[in-house]
């Protein structure tokens, strides 16, 4: 799920913005538009990344704020329906890039202009179902089990904490199916993995079983402010969040970010070009700049994002390490299903499961 | 005594006088007005005796009860705004009994007396209708009703008729003369207008705009013997001559020495005064004239309106007005030779 | 003399100015949205351009039909909980001198400036258990311990009537000042209490006002979407939260745009409903 501190209320009237003025690329030789999540993405990078890789190749970036939600992958369609792309490489968060598949949204990537894809782990080459590579893996990060120091003296040990009677009304989580991932947590946690989603009896089971956490969750939140204030003051002591602002918070609140012995939820975003952009070289010379294992370290260490290259690569200590990830194996999102013919399914059932 | 009576009344907004030490005596059943310019305060008075506003010092008694600290709510007052503050969202009748329901009169009860007193005011039926379908004086007289529907003990009415056209306004006022002759109860109306209290009320209180009260009485009494020459400047039209009391009794106005009949007390020679002679008792003749109380000058302006003729005198640099009615008119042009006299019975010596 | 008629474009600019207003930036993005309500959504992509009801169809769901009732319920319990508060407090300003008068506008014109997430986070604060007013009351011995008030039913209310409330008595101001001050003397002198005369004669002669200003706050209200994500549970999500959820993270913009076209149609009905209801007599004055 897309991160950022952007509230969605202006993104509809982009919308309807980019549908009547289609942007036009501009801008000399050598140079490329890069969309990245609006915010602290967009900040972390414009000061950290974009700087040097202009200094070490030549081609000017200019990063283009994206709206949250889906709303810049529609348009992103729109625009290239018209022919333009209003960014040239996008970081693009795993559901849209399913959903811009089915658009053919997306335009297939040339590995042999990228060397370093070799350092990546596996699951940050995405590809469409015919196996043509679409994206490339940009930043990830993991969403843990977070709790307040003061009121929880004891770590927990496993996603299944959540459900004891004692956490009753203490719990933030995040108020969608498709970006809390609790449907997979689970799945993990209690029925062995999430092969149990491929069908909707799974489905309906896990449902089921978060049904039972409801009555110890105090907030379903949207906005990540509002609960790690909370989590910070003890209001709201316990809950899942993402693991480096969270560990970011330790340093001088109570709070603490777990790995259950579950996993982790890793989710990222990943580098991705429409097939109406018209600097192809430039986009595969800064997705490449992006693999390297010492700009995927500058951005642990800066920005606070798990690195998509190997670990062994990166030269992050331990400590450094722990910061943004862990070894234990990930939960990884099930994102087709958000997107597949079940998707509109899940979120009635989600929506009916939490709201009622 | 049954009656109104102020004591010692004052009232302040901020530091703005609005009433200055006003002490009234009111006897019962009379249709009494309060007359001044805009400003005097004769509204803010009405205000206080209505409840409305409290005295800033002074009390005020009714037939001998203390009503100073009662609220407006509790002292049974009818009273008929200048904007007659009839609800909008209430039919007439609604209006009309609202302050019986307030009272929790029977609802049959209040139907019969709401058409009586349209019946009184002369809207019979009207009853059903809303406040917006009514003409101007048709609310005047429905704000009426209302303020009788208390009973009240005493009416007070605050220029209702000011918004009204001339013709109607005087058919109102004869009506409104008529109404509290009938129900003999004490009236107060609050006026700018003089002829408008010269023919209503049987007792007239003046006040000026230093918001006092410069004279009471009934309206002849006032009207012949105004106490100052700003009650004779506002009561009817008036030749005020400033001059200086002679030691031998005559008022020296320019170089003419007046004689008059009558000199009010407390008046010492040498002391400025103000000479006031009625138009009405001026007459005029043609051509130059000497002798006592006469004075000879040029005719500057005719007005004739049919009922009365106005005539206009420069007298030396004193100007004079002379008013005849149509059988009496002096055969005068503009710019004729003409002499007043001016009849030492008629001319009242007000202090300056 | 007759008036000549406006010849010309330019002649007709002071007309043509409204309407063109009022197209772009209402019927346009409005037919847009009415446009959308009917296209096809493809699963887990976008939409097709093809008639369908679909969408429509999809609305008849248990979940719907409470959230609607819920969003309406608690837009018009906040509605009538502002004017309730709103309608004394605006009479009593408007009874006030001028320059006092002018200090409370200005205050509440301030608050109006304030954006909802601001209002929403400090009312969750003010609430809260470890920092909230409850430990105020604690300290005065009112409260045995301190308690968490945020999120649920009434930590909404507050925030939606916080909110709102600026707006009522911006809204009820100028019939109220423009209230002929008589009228209640009137009553007074006619010897209704000033309670009485307050509700008789102050809320009687401005009932239509009163029901213009439930329905224009109300109105308001229906829009909120962001105070129940943070004051509210999630049973206390409105329509509108849903319709953001729907468009924004699930890209079914045919969906949202069939819930906010349902949500308006049923929303006018009942606006329609209370202006009939609080029509006057014949002949009443506005």
């Amino acid at each position: 799920m897309v991160r950022s501190r952007m509230l969605p209320c202006v993104n509809l009237w982009l919308l309807v913005v980019l549908v009547f003025v289609p942007g036009a690329s501009f801008g000399a030789e050598k140079s490329i538009k890069v969309g990245v999540y609006g915010g602290y993405f967009k900040d972390s990078f414009d000061k950290h990344i974009f700087p040097d890789f202009t200094k070490e190749t030549g081609i000017q970036v200019e990063s283009v704020a994206e709206p949250t939600g889906e709303a810049w992958l529609v348009q992103l369609e729109q625009a290239a329906k018209a022919g333009v792309a209003p960014a040239d490489v996008n970081m693009i968060a795993q559901t849209p890039m399913l959903r811009g598949q089915k658009t053919n949204l997306w335009m297939a990537l040339d590995l042999n202009k990228i060397p370093h894809h070799k350092n990546l782990l596996p699951v940050f080459i995405h590809k469409y179902p015919d196996g043509r590579v679409d994206g490339i893996g940009a930043v990830s990060w993991y969403i843990t089990l977070v709790s307040n120091t003061r009121v929880f003296p004891q770590a927990p040990q496993s996603w299944a904490e959540m459900w004891a009677a004692d956490k009753k009304d203490k719990l933030g989580l995040l108020a969608l199916a498709s970006n809390s991932f609790l449907l997979e947590v689970t799945a993990t946690t209690f029925f062995g993995g999430t092969k149990l989603l491929d069908t909707r009896e799974g489905i309906q089971k896990a449902l089921d079983k978060l049904a039972a956490l409801k009555p110890n969750v105090k907030l379903w939140y949207r906005d990540e402010a509002q609960f790690e204030q909370a989590l910070k003051a003890g209001e709201i002591p316990m809950g899942q969040y993402y693991h480096d602002v969270a560990t970011l918070a330790a340093k001088e609140h109570p709070v603490r970010s777990t790995f259950p012995k579950e996993g982790g939820i890793l989710d990222s975003g990943i580098w991705a070009v429409t097939r109406a952009c018209k600097k192809v070289e430039e986009a595969h010379v800064f997705i490449n700049y992006m693999s390297r294992p010492d700009i995927q370290k500058k951005l642990a260490l800066k920005v606070g994002t798990a690195p998509t290259v190997k670990r062994e690569l990166t030269g992050l200590t331990d400590a450094e390490f722990a910061a943004v990830s862990s070894e234990i194996p990930p939960i990884v999102p099930r994102y087709d299903i958000y997107t597949g013919e079940r998707s509109d399914w899940i979120n009635q059932k989600w929506t009916e499961m939490i709201t009622r | 005594m049954p009656g109104l009576y102020l004591e010692n009344i004052e009232k302040r907004f901020g530091g703005v006088v609005a009433v200055r030490e006003v002490t009234l005596e009111l006897p019962q059943g009379r249709f009494v007005c309060f007359l001044g310019p805009s400003g005097c305060g004769k509204t803010t008075l009405l205000r206080l005796i209505a409840g409305l506003e409290r005295p800033s010092r002074g009390r005020i008694f009714l037939d001998e009860e203390d009503i100073t600290e009662q609220p407006a709510h509790r002292r049974r007052f009818g009273m008929v705004f200048q904007s007659l503050a009839l609800f909008p969202h209430l039919t007439v009748e609604e209006n009309i009994a609202y302050s019986l329901k307030i009272r929790n009169v029977a609802a049959a009860e209040r139907r019969r007396r709401s058409e009586e007193l349209l019946e009184l005011v002369r809207l019979p039926g009207y009853g059903g209708r809303g406040i917006a379908q009514l003409s101007g004086g048709q609310r005047q007289r429905v704000a009426i009703a209302r303020a009788l529907a208390i009973e009240p003990r005493l009416f007070l009415l605050d220029e209702p008729l000011s918004a009204l056209d001339a013709k109607l306004r005087e058919e109102m006022q004869l009506e409104l003369r008529l109404l509290q002759q009938r129900l003999g109860i004490t009236t107060i109306l609050v006026t700018h207008d003089q002829r408008e209290a010269m023919s209503l009320a049987d007792w007239i209180v003046v006040m000026g705009t230093d918001n006092r009260v410069h004279q009471t009485g009934t309206p002849l009494e006032i009207y012949r013997r105004p106490a100052d020459a700003f009650v004779a400047g506002f009561i009817g039209t008036s030749n005020l001559l400033r001059g200086v009391l002679g030691k031998d009794g005559r008022v020296r106005v320019g170089g003419l020495a007046l004689r008059v009949e009558t000199l009010p007390a407390g008046m010492s020679p040498g002391g400025e005064v103000t000479l006031s002679i009625r138009p009405e008792e001026i007459p005029l003749l043609p051509g130059g004239r000497e002798g006592e109380n006469h004075l000879s000058g040029r005719v500057t302006f005719v007005r004739d309106v049919g009922a009365s003729i106005e005539i206009h005198l420069d007298c030396g640099g004193i100007p004079l007005v002379s008013a005849s009615t149509p059988k009496n008119r002096p055969d005068l042009r503009q710019g004729d030779a003409a002499t007043a006299f001016l009849p030492p019975a008629a001319c009242v010596v007000l202090a300056p | 003399m007759i008036a000549e008629r406006p010849r010309g474009a330019l002649a007709r600019l002071p007309l043509l100015y409204p309407a063109v207003v009022l197209i772009v930036f209402f019927v346009i993005p409005f037919g847009i949205m009415l446009a959308v309500s009917f296209f096809r959504r493809e699963p887990g992509g976008f939409y097709l351009a093809e008639f369908s009801l679909t969408n429509y169809a999809n609305l008849f769901t248990a979940l719907f039909g409470r959230v609607l009732a819920f969003s309406l319920f608690i837009s018009a319990f906040c509605a009538l909980l502002c004017v309730g508060l709103g309608f004394p407090f605006t009479y009593l300003l408007t009874r006030m001198p001028r320059p006092r008068q002018v200090v409370w506008l200005v205050l509440l014109v301030s608050v109006l400036s304030l954006s909802a997430v601001i209002v929403a986070f400090a009312w969750s604060i003010m609430l809260s258990q470890t920092a909230g007013v409850s430990n105020l009351l604690v300290r005065l011995k009112l409260l045995a311990e301190p308690r968490s008030w945020s999120p649920g039913f009434w930590a909404l209310v507050c925030g939606m009537a916080y909110l709102a409330f600026p707006y009522t008595v911006l809204v009820l101001y100028p019939p109220l000042a423009r209230l002929d001050p008589h009228l209640p003397e009137a009553a007074r002198t006619l010897g209704a209490s000033p309670l009485r005369t307050f509700f008789t004669v102050v809320v009687g002669s401005l009932r239509r006002a009163i029901i213009a200003t439930l329905v224009m706050v109300f109105a308001f209200n229906l829009g909120t979407y962001l105070l129940p994500q943070i004051l509210g549970r999630p049973q206390h999500w409105t329509l509108s939260v849903l319709i953001t959820d729907e468009a924004i993270y699930r890209s079914n913009l045919p969906l949202a745009a069939a819930m906010a076209v349902f949500f308006m149609v049923v929303s006018l009905a009942l606006v329609g409903l209370a202006m009939l209801g609080g029509r006057g007599r014949p002949g009443e004055e506005a």
